[in-house]
């Protein structure tokens, strides 16, 4: 694994210069995240956008911020506009961000655990705008109720979000991790 | 990965932790399907009154009465005299795209077919939505925004 060491003031520095190969493996790494998403449209909630956003944060750190947005964009231009757009704007952020505060674990099972609780808690998560949507004159109580019925709804499909999180990130972290060091080693970072 | 000194996991005590949080996601897991069992809308047996209107693109409202003993939309749907759906099978069951002949795919309409039950937006698809004694049903032609 490579380990790098660089200032905070440094990182800084590069956040503001994006270089054109930065663009290009940002783009890259969006059409990863994409190719993956369709490929795998036939399996209900079974996906590696977690596993490629874990993934990234942990090889490419600050890119993140720019490979979400993107990927949402294109979602957004495939998909009809609806809440789940904005479900999008602070699921994958929060991934990203926890993924960043937990980027000196080294376990596949720890990062496999994560997987697995970001794809338990993800209706849940995408629960909270129904909380504020269904709550009439500020009654949160409906709101909260109507949320509720709309998680439990989906509660099979997300044990099978985090059991595939899980399994897919318990498959793919060491031969993933492998190739993903030769590439930055390839890149020269 | 980035900068840093990196945390392994190793060691018996590593082990234990791991064990323990994959026994915690176990019992979260038992937990989810425990609160499903308890509070998930029931389909209830025997004979219901229901109605389903559809609403069409130009706002042209047909209601459909019908007593019914399905337990679920999609067979109460194929019950009612008059209403006919097509759609695609797939992961998540039927996705309805034509309903009384009129098509409203996203992909090739920009529109879409929303389902709502007593007013408020089915939770589930049609081969999962319970069917209960007075339900209202209606299924409305959506232009995406």
């Amino acid at each position: 694994m490579i380990l790098r060491k660089s200032s905070p003031r440094k990182d800084k520095k590069k956040l503001l210069q994006l270089t054109v190969q930065d663009i290009t493996l940002i783009g890259m790494m969006v059409a990863v995240i994409e190719v993956c998403k369709m490929a795998m449209t036939f399996l209900p909630n079974i996906e590696l956008t977690t596993f490629w956003v874990i993934m990234f944060t942990l090889f490419f750190g600050w890119k993140i911020i720019f490979v979400i947005p993107v990927f949402i964009l294109i979602e957004a231009a495939i998909y009809p506009f609806g809440l789940w757009l904005l479900m999008y704007l602070y699921t994958w952020p929060l991934l990203a961000l926890i993924t960043h505060l937990l980027r000196k674990i080294d376990s596949v099972w720890i990062w496999s655990m994560i997987s697995a609780a970001f794809g338990l808690s993800f209706g849940l998560l995408c629960a909270i705008p129904y909380v504020f949507i269904n709550a009439p004159g500020g009654d949160l109580r409906a709101g909260v109720s109507a949320a509720f019925a709309w998680w439990i709804a989906g509660i099979p499909w997300d044990i099978t979000h985090g059991v595939a999180n899980f399994v897919l990130m318990l498959v793919l972290y060491y031969p993933v991790r492998k190739i993903m060091n030769m590439v930055k080693r390839n890149l020269g970072r | 990965m980035t900068e840093g000194k990196k945390q392994k996991v190793t060691g018996k005590q590593g082990a234990w932790k791991i064990g323990l949080g994959v026994l915690a996601l176990v019992v979260v897991v038992g937990f989810m399907a425990l609160l499903y069992a308890k509070f998930s809308a029931k389909p209830v047996e025997g004979s219901k009154e229901i109605t389903i209107e559809v609403v069409d693109n130009e706002k042209k409202s047909t209601v459909y009465e019908l007593k019914t003993d399905a337990e679920y939309l999609r067979q109460a749907m194929e019950e009612a005299e008059g209403l006919t759906f097509e759609g695609e099978e797939g992961q998540y069951g039927l996705s309805i795209s034509i309903v009384n002949g009129l098509r409203a795919d996203y992909t090739l309409d920009g529109a879409y077919w929303s389902f709502y039950v007593n007013d408020e937006y089915c939770n589930y698809g049609v081969d999962t939505q319970p069917v209960t004694d007075g339900d209202a049903f209606k299924i409305e032609y959506t232009a995406a925004q």
